[in-house]
C-alpha cells in the first residue's frame, strides 16, 4: 500500500518542512507539537509580511504575505484561484497538486515565497478559448471523478505523470498516480482516462 | 430522445475538471477573518485553566472563543433522535470534556497562519478522569437497545434457540469490525457571515434544510434567517448528513466580531469534530439440515456509541431477513463509553452486520462441503421471514448467476488453499450485498421555457452521485428538451426542500418529485398554457405520514421503504465476487479482481451508476483490508488521525472491478421504480474479501481489518 509520494520527491523548491527542520528560531511551529497544549513562553512565530512575485497561469502576481503562507493558501485565499484543493495540508493526499517549473509540485508543502518558477492551476490547463485539455476531457469521457473534489490535483498529477514518462502502462500509471487519493475510490477510471489522453497530451 | 435510462457524461463535468466547481470550503466572502479550532487534549474530565496571554500575543489574532465567552448555543439533539445534530455533546457549553478531540476554542485572525499559530501557544490545563474507551473498558456501560431507544426491534420469529439445538450442521462464531472515520477528500470546514441579521453558510452539506433548521434552533433563531450553500460537495459518506456541533460556534464569533469568518478544520480535528463508524462485535449462530437449508438463525450485535447519545444502526433489521429460515433470534446492545458519537457512514447498519453474517454462511458452506453460491440459493427466498411480508421485488439468484459466470466461479476448487500461481496463493471468495430501497417525500421546481430549454430547482446534493445529470435527465426525457439545456440549480437551501442525501434515498425521492412537476407542465401545457410554465411539486410517496411535506420544511425525511413498509419488504440485491492473492511468504494480501452484479431497480443513468457501484465496492476492499482508527485503550484516544497513517486504497492497490447492473423492474418502490445505489456496492464486498482470504491461505479470520500480520500465524 504505497503511498507513493517517491513520484513527487523531485521538487527543487524549498518546503515547509526542510524550513521547519533547518531553521529553528524563525520556525511557526514545530509539527509535532499540540494545538492548545503550549510551552510557555514561546517566541513570537510572525516576521514581517514578504513580498513576492509569482506567475500564475502566464499572470505576474504581486501579493505581499506571510513568510509563513503556503502555496495552496496563497492561491486559494490571496489569488481566489479555489480550483486547487485543500484536503489534508500535510502532503498525504495530492489534493493541492500543481505544477511549478512544469513539475508536479504539492502546494501544501511549498512555501509561497520560495517559488521562483512559473506556477501553472487548474485554472489555467483549458486553452484561452475554453477548449479543455485533452486530460479534462478524457476525465469526463471516462467518469473519472465522483464528488470532484480531488480531481484538479488528479489531472494536474496525470499530466504531469504523462510528461515523466510514467504511463507506459496501467501499472506504472497506478503506481505513478498514487499519491492522489480518491475517496470516492474513481481509480480504475483514472487509468482509463489517461491511457486516453496519453497520446495528445506527450505532443501537447 | 435522452431520459431515463441514457448512459449520459456529467453535465457538471466540465466544472469539476476545470476548478470551476465550488465546494463549501470555496466560499466567495472577501476579506475574511480565519478560524483555526483547539480540541482537547484529554477524552474525560474538566478544564482547569485556559492561558490565553501568549495566543493574543501572536501579531493578527482578534478573538479566542471558548466555553467563557462564546454565548448560548442550544446542543439539540442527534439526527437518530429526531433531531438535527451528529452529536448532543455540547463542546462550548462549560468546562466538561466528554471525549478526546472536543472542541475546547476557536482562534479567530486576520490570516490562516497567525490562527493556526495562535492556536499552538494557546495553553489548556485539565483535571483528567480515567476515561472508558472502547469494548471491555472498564467504566463501560452496556444498554439493550430496546431500552436505547423505543424505535428499535429486536426481530424474532419461531424457537432459534431450539431449532439450533436440534440442527445436524451448525456455525457458533463471533465476529468484529473496525472503527472507521469517513475522511472525505474535503475538509470539514465552515464559513458565516452576517447581513442584516441574516446568516450565510457556506458548508458541505448532505442536508440543506436540515442543517439550516437545526442550526436555527441551536442559536434560537428563524431558519428563515439562515442560508446554507454548498453547490458541491467534496464528499460526504455519511458524515455531513448531521450538523457538527461547529456550525453554530463559527457563526456566533463571525456575529460578534462582525466579519465574515472562515473555518479551517485540521484533518485530525475531523476524526473527533464529526461522525464515525463505531467498532462493533457479533455472535453468529447458523443451524442447517445436511442439504444447507437453514433451520436457526441468531445474531446478536454490540455496538459502540457515545456516553450521552443512544445511537445505534441495528443492522439485524437486514441481516434477519436476508435468507428464508422458520427460526431466527435477534439481540442489539449498545456500549456507553467516553467517545464522540458516532453517525451514518456509508451503510451504516448493513456493512457491519451483513460482514457477520455472510461470513458465517461461508463456514456453513465449508461445514457442508457445498459450494458457497450454491448454499445461498437454496435458501433464497421471496418473503422475508419475520413477518412473511413479499419482497417488492428480488432479483438476488440472477445477481448470482450472472456475475458467478463473468467471474468464471465454475473453475474454483473448493479446497483452500488448492489454487496457487507461483508464489502466491489464490483465493475466490464470494457474499451477497443487500440495502434497503428508501424513498421520502421531496419537492421541486420545473420551469419550461419556450426555447426549448428548461430549469430544475430542488435543495438536493451533489455529493458525487451524479444528481444534477439524473435531474436533468428526468426534465429531459418528461419534456421532451435535450439534457444539456436543462440547468439544474440545488444546493442551495433557499430552494425548494429535498431530503437528507443519506440511506440511499435520492435519486429515487428527488427524480419522483421532478417528474411530478414535469407532469404537471405537461397538463398546463395541454390546457393551454404558453411561454414559460413552471410548476413545483410536493411528492409524497405511498406509505409516508400525510404531514410529510410539512416534516420536509423542518428538515426532517419520512423514509419509506426498507422494512418499514405493511405490505412488502423493499430491499435492492446483489452478487459480490473477489480474487485475492496472498504471498506465500510475506503474507502480502492483494485485491487482484472482483465482479459484481446489482439488481436495484430502474437505472436513471447507467453512467454514474457505474462509478457509484465501482467506488462501493471498492469501499468494501477498503474496509476489509485497509481502513481502521485505532483507539489507544489507556487515554480513549485515535492514534492515526491522517491521511497517511488511516489506511485506505491508493491507485496501486486497486486491480479490476467489473460491475454488471441487471435488468429489474419493480412498481411498487415508487412510481419510477428507482431503488438507490450508493450503498448496495459495498455492503458485501467486506464478506466476500474475508472468504477469499480463507479461500487462499485456510485461515478463517473473523475480524476487519485483516492485515498482512493477521495471517502471520498461518
Amino acid at each position: 500500500m504505497p503511498n507513493a509520494h517517491d513520484a513527487l520527491s523531485s521538487f527543487s523548491v524549498i518546503t515547509r518542512r526542510t524550513i521547519l527542520s533547518s531553521t529553528a528560531a524563525a520556525s511557526a511551529v514545530p509539527l509535532t507539537m499540540t494545538r492548545g497544549q503550549a510551552t510557555p513562553n514561546a517566541e513570537p512565530s510572525a516576521a514581517p509580511p514578504l513580498s513576492v512575485d509569482l506567475v500564475v497561469n502566464n499572470r505576474t502576481e504581486r501579493l505581499i504575505i506571510d513568510s509563513r503562507t503556503t502555496l495552496l493558501d496563497a492561491l486559494r485565499e490571496h489569488l481566489n484561484l479555489t480550483g486547487t484543493k485543500k484536503g489534508c495540508d500535510h502532503g498525504q493526499c495530492g489534493a493541492c497538486t500543481v505544477h511549478v517549473g512544469g513539475k508536479r509540485v504539492l502546494s501544501c508543502l511549498t512555501l509561497a515565497v520560495s517559488i521562483r518558477e512559473p506556477i501553472a492551476t487548474i485554472e489555467g490547463l483549458a486553452k484561452q478559448d475554453g477548449s479543455l485539455h485533452p486530460m479534462q476531457q478524457a476525465f469526463i469521457d471516462q467518469d473519472a471523478f465522483q464528488c470532484g473534489y480531488c480531481t484538479p490535483g488528479q489531472i494536474m498529477s496525470a499530466v504531469a505523470c504523462v510528461k515523466e514518462g510514467h504511463a507506459g502502462s496501467d501499472a506504472e500509471i497506478r503506481e505513478y498516480m498514487s499519491g492522489n487519493l480518491c475517496r470516492c475510490a474513481a481509480y480504475p477510471h483514472i487509468v482509463a482516462a489517461i491511457k486516453q489522453a496519453k497520446s495528445a497530451t506527450e505532443s501537447g | 430522445m435522452a431520459g431515463i435510462g441514457t448512459a449520459a457524461l456529467r453535465l457538471d463535468g466540465p466544472a469539476k475538471v476545470t476548478g470551476g466547481a465550488h465546494y463549501g470550503s470555496d466560499a466567495p466572502f472577501g476579506k475574511p477573518l480565519y478560524g483555526v479550532l483547539v480540541t482537547s487534549g484529554i477524552a474525560r474530565g474538566r478544564i482547569t485553566a485556559i492561558d490565553e496571554q501568549d495566543a493574543r500575543a501572536e501579531p493578527g489574532v482578534v478573538d479566542i472563543f471558548t466555553y467563557r465567552n462564546i454565548g448560548k448555543i442550544v446542543p439539540g439533539n442527534i439526527m437518530d433522535g429526531d433531531g438535527y445534530m451528529g452529536t448532543s455533546i455540547a463542546p462550548l457549553a462549560s468546562a466538561a470534556i466528554k471525549h478526546d478531540g472536543q472542541i475546547v476554542a476557536l482562534v479567530v485572525a486576520d490570516t490562516f497562519e497567525a490562527a493556526s499559530a495562535a492556536a499552538y501557544r494557546l495553553k489548556i490545563d485539565y483535571a483528567e478522569e480515567v476515561p472508558a474507551a472502547t469494548f471491555d473498558s472498564p467504566g463501560t456501560e452496556t444498554v439493550a437497545g430496546v431500552v436505547a431507544s423505543k424505535k428499535h426491534k429486536d426481530p424474532a420469529v419461531g424457537d432459534a434457540e431450539g431449532a439450533f439445538a436440534g440442527a445436524p450442521v451448525k456455525i457458533d462464531a463471533h465476529y468484529a469490525t473496525a472503527t472507521q472515520h469517513h475522511n472525505p477528500i474535503e475538509l470539514f470546514t465552515t464559513a458565516c457571515s452576517w447581513s442584516g441579521g441574516k446568516l450565510t453558510v457556506w458548508e458541505s452539506s448532505q442536508n440543506m434544510w436540515g442543517a439550516k433548521t437545526g442550526l436555527a434552533l441551536q442559536l434560537g433563531i428563524s431558519p428563515d434567517d439562515i442560508h446554507f450553500v454548498s453547490p458541491f460537495v467534496g464528499g460526504a459518506f455519511g458524515s455531513r448528513g448531521s450538523l457538527t456541533q461547529r456550525t453554530a460556534i463559527v457563526a456566533l464569533a463571525a456575529k460578534k466580531l462582525a466579519r465574515p469568518v472562515k473555518l479551517a478544520t485540521a484533518r485530525d480535528q475531523g476524526f473527533t469534530i464529526a461522525t464515525y463508524r463505531a467498532e462493533t462485535r457479533h455472535h453468529l449462530k447458523l443451524g442447517a439440515t445436511r442439504d444447507g437449508k437453514l433451520v436457526s438463525v441468531s445474531h446478536e450485535g454490540f455496538e459502540v456509541t457515545s456516553r450521552p447519545d443512544n445511537y445505534m444502526v441495528s443492522g439485524t433489521d437486514a441481516s434477519t431477513r436476508l435468507y428464508g429460515c422458520p427460526n431466527v433470534a435477534s439481540k442489539v446492545s449498545i456500549v456507553h463509553a467516553d467517545r464522540n458519537t458516532p453517525g451514518f457512514m456509508r451503510s451504516p447498519a448493513e456493512t457491519p452486520y451483513i460482514f457477520a453474517l455472510e461470513c458465517a454462511m461461508d463456514e456453513l458452506a465449508y461445514a457442508l462441503n457445498m459450494d458457497p453460491v450454491e448454499l445461498r440459493k437454496v435458501n433464497d427466498t421471496q418473503n422475508e421471514p419475520i413477518k412473511g411480508l413479499p419482497y417488492s421485488s428480488r432479483s438476488l439468484v440472477p445477481c448470482f448467476d450472472a456475475a458467478a459466470k463473468a467471474f468464471g466461479w465454475s473453475k474454483r476448487s473448493m479446497q483452500p488453499g488448492s489454487m496457487r500461481e507461483g508464489e502466491w496463493l489464490v483465493g475466490w471468495g464470494t457474499a451477497t450485498t443487500m440495502y434497503p430501497s428508501n424513498i421520502s417525500a421531496s419537492t421541486a421546481r420545473v420551469t419550461l421555457f419556450p426555447n426549448g430549454t428548461a430549469k430544475v430547482q430542488t435543495a438536493t446534493h451533489e455529493i458525487g452521485q451524479g444528481i444534477y445529470t439524473v435531474c436533468a435527465l428526468i426534465a429531459a426525457g418528461k419534456l421532451g428538451v435535450d439534457p444539456a439545456n436543462v440547468i439544474v440549480e440545488l444546493g442551495d437551501s433557499n430552494l425548494p426542500p429535498a431530503p437528507v442525501s443519506g440511506g440511499s434515498n435520492s435519486t429515487a425521492s428527488v427524480s419522483n418529485a421532478v417528474s411530478k412537476a414535469c407532469d404537471e407542465i405537461l397538463a398546463k401545457r395541454a390546457q393551454g398554457a404558453n411561454g414559460a410554465i413552471e410548476a413545483y411539486a410536493e411528492n409524497i410517496p405511498k406509505g409516508d405520514p400525510p404531514d410529510a411535506i410539512r416534516k420536509l420544511y423542518k428538515g426532517q425525511p419520512s423514509f419509506t421503504g426498507g422494512t418499514e413498509s405493511k405490505d412488502s419488504i423493499r430491499f435492492a440485491f446483489g452478487a459480490q465476487f473477489v480474487e485475492v492473492r496472498v504471498h506465500r511468504l510475506t503474507r502480502e494480501i492483494r485485491v487482484s479482481r472482483t465482479t459484481g452484479a446489482f439488481a436495484a431497480g430502474t437505472i436513471v443513468n447507467p453512467t454514474t451508476a457505474r462509478s457509484q457501484l465501482m467506488g462501493g465496492m471498492i469501499w468494501g476492499i477498503s474496509a476489509a483490508l485497509h481502513e481502521a482508527t485505532e483507539i489507544d485503550p489507556r487515554n480513549a484516544r485515535y492514534t492515526n488521525k491522517d491521511l497517511a497513517d488511516y489506511l485506505i486504497p491508493v491507485n496501486a492497490d486497486i486491480g479490476d472491478i467489473e460491475v454488471i447492473m441487471i435488468p429489474e423492474e419493480d412498481s411498487i418502490v415508487n412510481p419510477l421504480g428507482i431503488k438507490g445505489i450508493g450503498e448496495l456496492g459495498n455492503v458485501g464486498m467486506n464478506a466476500a474479501v474475508a472468504n477469499a482470504v480463507f479461500h487462499a491461505t485456510g485461515v478463517r479470520i473473523r475480524q476487519i481489518p485483516i492485515r498482512l500480520e493477521s495471517l502471520l500465524v498461518a
